[in-house]
């Protein structure tokens, strides 16, 4: 057994030094659309085309992305005309369109973050890059933030999935069986929008209509880092961006 | 540990020509035969709905074929069932059964056929439609608690973009709703697990495993919390947007379910896809493979608390992953497959930093599994612990891995050649133990068997076209699969008259194998329990689209 | 002195017979209170005669009526007696307040209770008459009179068919144990020159090895019936489930222990061993019983039953203790006999108190619930919060945990054995560890039954259908119960005081006194601390464990042990101190607890269960699945047989129901009860083959008969 403590010692250390540096090893972040300036108004509108959901809306000579429908689909990337261009980014955390502003949580929980997950219908790859939080490379530990097993514990409630009917009420549960203080993260497109799934009899189209959402992580899935800086700003250590900015928000 | 007899030699190859003999033989008169195309080799349509159990026992006792999965259609207020059977190494036959609206119920096969349990449970709750002898229908997709019974949302007369408080589903959870609980000890209970457990990081399943102490003496998954009616939102809709459902409901299969969609659009239109894009997609197809067994078997390491062996797998799986994002521009290979071929192509020096990267991680993986297997404390957990025996795996149709750990012959890139595989040299390993031992073995196998394809894919790429013209006709029906890293996946498509989505349907190797899950799990302890449930790698979000 | 123990008695039996008459007589609600009363006066009489003799250390002696043929009944009450006086007194006064229940059958008009009342007072009487007898004739007859009154009581309500049974097995049993102990008094009195205690005394010493065996053996099997004892106490499991609430304390605290006092009295006083072969054989049948008893116990889910299992394990331990004793005198080391003696007797007073407790815990339950199946019970906390205070009481001592009083007579118990190390036989020595070691696991598995029996009876949620029809929450703990625990805390944190008292009956017994190793005088004159090391009394000074010196009575409040001389270490407990330590500790913690989590809110919510939608009874633990890891590690000794029973439809796919059946006999049954009764029943039905009706061959058998006598009386 005393193999695997040398075996573990002698691979040396992975962990990234974000958030005291910016991670650009290739394959950390897929990317994502930014706001593309086209040389006429019509072929800003012919860019909105290449969009499967609506995502991308043409204002003028640019083509502006709405972060929070893009699912990631890469049609606007390439493979198709007048394609936008990609940021190689993962900070993308925001706060939703209903709340004024995110209300951090007490001091006392910078660097002691209990999380508790819940898998709402989601795809399986959201709830994937979360469980990489826990891997040498990312390592949430050295920052303080844990998973627990029972949102009695939690501080945090990760939400992925559009929500499927059949999970409304654990969701929900979950949610009343947290003390205050805690805070809702909905993470990956289809907690916050729904994502190809949308509102049917069977998904509610998001996470905001059975729980208060207070941090929205946009992505399909979002990578590993954008979650670690959603953290990071649920605890206030980093601020969420301005929609002003970065992000555009649907009508 | 006992051993396992190998069987004398693997399933032997079945002539369909011999399989249309002996149909004509014992069915004479009931059933209609007829070579089929898109797809499916034979088609078996049956006029006498009481010998369907007969016909089904034949094929899956008699004539050893393997059980794919069952669409029910409702095709101008009629019914459609389709049975689908891989007779193995001939092709596909499909038994139809036509029934009238007023059809209030079809013999079950379930008796005959295990496997097919689930599948007749689940068009019971979604399309309304009773079989007759099978006993335990109803609380399956829609759970009791919360749907009353016969919603059949899957009926053509039901929307999909109706809004959840509409009135056709208006629903109360049901407060005095119990579980059907069947040990009758006095002193036993039933453990509750899930659908939030280990602290959400595991997807959303329930488990009550009854027990009276020691040993779990009865486990049931109850499965479809994630359940978001993928073949429902998918009706009426285009073929690039089904694309886009194919590729998103199982997230860590997603390349061979977008695959499979492809293929079922590519047979229909008749395309011939370009060379190039057939070794491409053989590439990435055995890329995920190799992620995803690298992640079950972090998985494994982590269910039996080997911190140091979780954490180097898991850095094996995410330098796959940012292999994979590298060459693609998404980690989990989203947006590549479109009918016809591939979206993109990739310039040659791409290739040289993946192959770095997937000889890499076979050298790690080569490492871990050598010292794995001298882990006593580790095997101790996994030998003996979750046996599912050959004659189980077969009467329940267990797929992928977990049916190869116990001695099935189910590779469909074998059994089904689909794409380039015909041309390839690889192994598929088997063993016979059918404990957690033996799927580890396979998993382990499997990824180098995924690395050396991967290279001999790089090495017979020639320039080319990526991809052809593929506009899918108006109409037509087509049957596509391919080998996801679970198991075998089926997708089945017809489109109605304006080249829009009709049918969707969907047969996942997950829902093959948490069918046959609990057999694996009874009579183990309580403590194993995770370990097993590791070990199958099942994804629930898979079986319940 | 001996007057007012002579008064005591007196007018205790005039309240016995006053008593007796008037529950007789008497109509309306007078019965009940007549026998609550009378019933509470005697035990609180009981109590005093037998304290002022502890106390005074004086005996007392009373001639009654002289029978000819039998001699002069005589009666004694010396120390040994008044211990078991005490104690009697101790659980008569609870077990005569708990009568009240019979108020419910007498509403019904099922039962009477003048009945009830006569046996009451006949058996009490009888009682006294066994433990102050001071000659055979008497002590056996007060002893038949006994057996036949518990049988009366325990069949008091006789309609139940199983309960009839169960009193017939009693009544079987207790006169078959009754022929051995007249035997043994028999052949211990064949060469005395009468019956009378005092000349088997003397008589005793003179007899042969083989006749000491024969008495030993019939007396303590003999006794063992009443006692308890592996492999003739069958009878106990079915008889303490079956028997009234109201009977149960008496069966369970008194008569257990009268089995005890059979044993102590011929086996330890009347007819003393020579060697330790007897003292052996008590020990490892104490050992064993103790053991078989608490595994039953741990695997059984009915409260009474488990309770009655538990009683075997104390008994075994009871007897261990003596049997230890008595291999230790035998060998002439009198303070480790005298130890294990006062282990041994601590340990009967300790369980007659817990065991009531808990007895009567048990039929509140039921009362309250109408079911003892443990898997049946949980969440009783919410409902009967002051019940459960005091059942856990009773629980912890009898899992023996500090500062209780099953602490203290474990401890003693455990360091008695160990004190084997002074043997010179190595065999012996390596039985003596192998006793110990089994007490030690039965123990172990006490703390498993108990937290069992307290966590599913009382805590998590409710699992049976069973409401309490609007019964007010109870608050106030009844005075009966709240008596026993504080008696249990007590006993638990005044040894120093209890074990003086004990060693007056240990030392004529033994011949050592147990006070002076165990409870050396820390608080009264230096000169004799002697035998301490001058350091050692540094240290304990040091440590406080003076304090109180010149205002306490006694002899300090801790408790020694020293090892040989060889090995001279000591080992110190004081449960007092602890007991001070713990609940400053306690205090402590909560002002600082309520200090610091002050301003926060309180939110209470319902249980996280995963996300279902409602926790359901069936799927919390039950007690059969607690207790299966015993279950299954002792398979070897419950040999169960399982039959598993699948019900399916349609295929084996399909399982509606799965039963698994599993059929135990008991390990005595198996062994002895099974194999006696099938060889007497063998030889019945061989003499049965000479039943054949055929009038000549009768008068054939009787002429041969009388020839064989005839010439027995022509050879003798």
């Amino acid at each position: 057994m005393s193999f695997w403590f040398w075996h573990g010692i002698q691979k040396g250390v992975y962990t990234t030094r974000y958030p005291k540096a910016i991670e650009s090893a290739p394959g950390v972040s897929p990317g994502r659309p930014v706001a593309t300036v086209f040389p006429s108004p019509m072929e800003a509108s012919l860019a909105v085309a290449n969009c499967p959901v609506d995502a991308i809306k043409a204002q003028g000579n640019s083509a502006r992305v709405d972060l929070r429908r893009c699912i990631h689909c890469q049609r606007c990337r390439f493979g198709g005309s007048h394609l936008l261009e990609w940021r190689a980014d993962f900070e993308w955390t925001a706060v939703p369109a209903e709340v004024e502003k995110y209300e951090v949580l007490p001091h006392a929980y910078d660097h002691s973050l209990h999380i508790m997950v819940v898998d709402a219908g989601d795809c399986g790859a959201c709830l994937h890059e979360v469980k990489q939080l826990n891997n040498p490379f990312y390592n949430m530990h050295r920052l303080g933030m844990f998973f627990t097993a029972t949102p009695r514990a939690a501080d945090v409630l990760l939400v992925v999935g559009p929500v499927s009917e059949n999970m409304r009420v654990p969701l929900l549960k979950t949610y009343e069986a947290m003390p205050d203080p805690k805070r809702v993260v909905a993470v990956g497109v289809c907690a916050i929008t729904g994502g190809v799934f949308g509102r049917t009899f069977m998904s509610a189209g998001g996470a905001a209509s059975v729980v208060p959402v207070n941090l929205e992580i946009p992505g399909d899935p979002p990578p590993p880092l954008a979650i670690l800086h959603g953290l990071l700003v649920v605890t206030g250590r980093k601020a969420p961006v301005q929609s002003e900015s970065l992000l555009e928000r649907s009508a | 540990m006992t051993t396992i007899p190998r069987p004398a030699s693997p399933s032997k190859r079945i002539e369909l020509n011999s399989v249309v003999a002996t149909i004509q033989d014992r069915f004479q008169g009931s059933v209609s035969l007829s070579k089929a195309d898109a797809g499916v080799a034979l088609s078996v349509t049956v006029s006498e709905v009481d010998s369907l159990p007969r016909l089904s026992k034949l094929l899956f006792w008699d004539l050893g074929c393997s059980f794919g999965g069952l669409v029910v259609e409702e095709i101008q207020g009629n019914w459609r069932l389709s049975y689908l059977f891989l007779a193995p190494e001939s092709g596909w036959i499909e038994v139809i059964l036509q029934a009238s609206s007023s059809t209030a119920s079809v013999p079950s096969i379930s008796s005959e056929v295990h496997a097919a349990d689930w599948h007749e449970r689940e068009a019971e709750d979604l399309f309304g439609l009773r079989f007759e002898g099978h006993p335990r229908l109803g609380d399956f997709i829609l759970h009791d608690q919360v749907w009353p019974e016969g919603a059949a949302p899957h009926r053509k007369l039901h929307r999909k973009s109706m809004d959840v408080h509409q009135a056709h589903f208006r629903h109360r959870p049901n407060p005095d709703w119990r579980p059907l609980l069947v040990v009758q000890d006095p002193g036993s209970f039933a453990m509750p697990v899930g659908p939030v457990y280990e602290g959400g990081l595991g997807q959303s399943v329930h488990f009550l495993l009854e027990t009276v102490g020691e040993d779990v003496v009865r486990a049931v998954p109850r499965l479809f919390y994630n359940f978001r009616a993928v073949e429902k939102i998918a009706e009426g809709g285009r073929v690039s947007d089904v694309l886009l459902l194919a590729e998103r409901f199982a997230a860590t299969s997603s390349f061979a379910h977008s695959l499979a969609f492809c293929h079922t659009i590519e047979r229909m239109s008749g395309v011939e896809v370009p060379a190039r894009a057939r070794h491409l997609r053989l590439l990435l197809a055995e890329l995920e493979r190799l992620r995803h067994h690298a992640g079950a078997i972090a998985g494994i390491c982590e269910s039996t608390a080997l911190a140091v062996a979780a954490s180097q797998a898991a850095i094996i799986e995410e330098r796959l992953l940012r292999a994979s994002s590298q060459l693609t521009g998404h980690r989990y290979l989203f947006g590549l497959n479109e009918p016809g071929g591939l979206r993109r192509d990739f310039a040659n020096e791409d290739f040289g930093d993946l192959l770095t990267s997937v000889d890499r991680a076979l050298g790690d993986l080569q490492v871990l599994e050598k010292r794995l297997y001298f882990t006593s404390s580790f095997l101790d957990r996994l030998e003996d612990v979750g046996i599912v025996d050959p004659d189980k795996a077969r009467d329940l149709n267990f797929e992928g891995p977990v049916g190869r750990a116990s001695g099935r012959c189910n590779d469909l890139r074998r059994e089904c050649p689909y794409g380039a595989y015909g041309q390839y040299k690889f192994e598929v390993p088997r063993e016979f133990e059918g404990d957690g031992y033996a799927r580890l073995r396979v998993l382990f196998q499997e990824a180098y068997q995924s690395g050396g394809l991967i290279h001999q894919a790089a090495e017979r790429l020639q320039p080319g076209p990526v991809a052809a013209r593929c506009e899918p006709p108006p109409s037509g029906v087509a049957l596509g699969w391919s080998e996801a890293p679970i198991g075998a996946a089926l997708h089945w498509v017809r489109l109605d008259g304006s080249g829009l989505v009709e049918r969707y349907r969907v047969m996942t190797p997950s829902f093959n194998n948490w069918l046959g899950f609990r057999v694996a799990v009874e009579d183990f302890a309580f403590q194993d329990f995770p370990i097993i449930l590791a070990t199958f790698g099942l994804s629930a979000t898979e079986c319940d689209r | 002195m001996d007057m007012w123990i002579g008064d005591a008695l007196v007018l205790f039996f005039v309240l016995c017979a006053i008593g007796l008459v008037l529950s007789a007589v008497t109509r309306g609600r007078y019965p009940l209170r007549v026998l609550v009363g009378c019933s509470a006066a005697c035990s609180i009489l009981m109590m005093a005669a037998a304290a002022i003799a502890l106390v005074s250390g004086h005996s007392f002696e009373a001639t009654l009526w002289h029978l000819d043929g039998l001699g002069t009944l005589t009666m004694r009450l010396d120390m040994l007696s008044a211990i078991f006086l005490f104690t009697a007194g101790l659980v008569y006064l609870p077990a005569s307040l708990f009568v009240r229940n019979l108020a419910e059958a007498r509403r019904e008009r099922r039962h009477s209770i003048h009945g009830y009342g006569v046996l009451h007072f006949a058996l009490m009487a009888s009682v006294v008459l066994i433990l102050t007898a001071n000659d055979a004739p008497l002590f056996l007859i007060s002893w038949e009179c006994m057996s036949i009154l518990c049988y009366f009581l325990m069949n008091y309500e006789h309609e139940k068919e199983t309960d009839a049974r169960a009193g017939y097995i009693m009544l079987a049993m207790s006169e078959a144990g009754f022929l051995a102990v007249v035997l043994a008094f028999s052949i211990a009195g064949r060469e005395a020159s009468d019956w009378s205690f005092p000349a088997l005394q003397i008589a005793g010493t003179q007899l042969s090895g083989g006749a000491v065996w024969s008495v030993f053996l019939l007396g303590f099997l003999g006794f063992g019936v009443k006692a308890g004892l592996v492999p003739v106490n069958f009878w106990l499991p079915r008889c303490y489930t079956a028997a009234p609430p109201t009977f149960i304390p008496v069966l369970a605290g008194i008569t257990l222990n009268l089995g005890f006092y059979g044993i102590l009295r011929l086996d330890a006083d009347l007819v003393s061993p020579h060697g330790f072969g007897t003292g052996l054989f008590a020990l490892v049948t104490g050992s064993v019983t103790a053991l078989v008893g608490i595994l039953y116990a741990t695997t059984d889910n009915d409260l009474k039953t488990m309770l009655a299992h538990s009683s075997i394990e104390n008994a075994g331990i009871i007897v261990a203790g003596i049997g230890a004793s008595l291999v230790f005198r035998a060998s002439g080391h009198g303070i480790a006999a005298a130890i294990a003696l006062t282990a041994a007797l601590y340990h009967m007073v300790n369980h007659s108190v817990y065991k009531t407790l808990l007895f009567q815990g048990a039929g509140d339950i039921e009362a309250a619930t109408g079911t003892r199946e443990m898997d049946r019970l949980g969440g009783l906390a919410h409902f009967l919060p002051a019940l459960s205070v005091v059942f856990l009481v009773g629980c912890l001592s009898i899992s023996a945990v500090p500062p209780f009083n099953g602490f203290v007579s474990e401890w003693l118990t455990l360091q008695a054995l160990l004190r084997s190390a002074v043997l010179l036989s190595p065999a012996v020595k390596i039985l003596f560890a192998l006793c110990g070691a089994t007490l030690a696991l039965t123990a172990a598995l006490a703390v498993t039954c108990f937290v069992k029996v307290y966590a599913m009876s009382f805590l998590g949620i409710r699992r049976g259908e069973w409401d309490l029809r609007g019964r007010k929450k109870e608050t106030r703990p009844r005075f009966a119960l709240t008596y026993l625990a504080i008696a249990c805390l007590l006993l638990g944190i005044l040894p120093t005081y209890v074990i003086p008292a004990l060693n007056r009956a240990v030392e004529p017994l033994v011949g050592a006194s147990a006070t002076a190793s165990l409870v050396p005088s820390f608080f009264t004159a230096t000169p004799e601390n002697q035998q301490l090391p001058p350091a050692f009394l540094q240290d304990f000074h040091n440590l406080g464990a003076q304090t109180g010196r010149n205002v306490l009575p006694g002899r300090g409040m801790v408790v020694l042990a020293r090892g040989s001389e060889q090995n001279p270490v000591i080992f110190a407990m004081s449960p007092f101190y602890g007991f001070l330590a713990l609940a400053v500790f306690l205090l402590v913690t909560w002002i600082f607890v309520t200090r610091a989590t002050g301003k926060r809110r309180l939110v209470r919510n319902e249980l996280w269960a995963g996300g279902i939608p409602r926790l359901l009874p069936e799927m919390t633990y039950t007690a059969t699945g607690f207790s299966n890891p015993v279950r299954v590690v002792f398979q070897a000794i419950f040999r169960p047989n399982i039959a598993e029973d699948t019900r399916e439809t349609v295929a084996v796919h399909f399982r509606t129901a799965i039963l698994r059946r599993r059929e135990e006999t008991h390990l005595v049954d198996r062994l002895f009860f099974h194999p006696v009764g099938d060889a007497i029943s063998w030889c019945a039905r061989l003499l049965a083959g000479m039943h054949h009706g055929r009038l000549n061959a009768y008068i054939a058998y009787t002429i041969a008969f009388l020839m064989i006598i005839l010439l027995l009386f022509r050879l003798s």
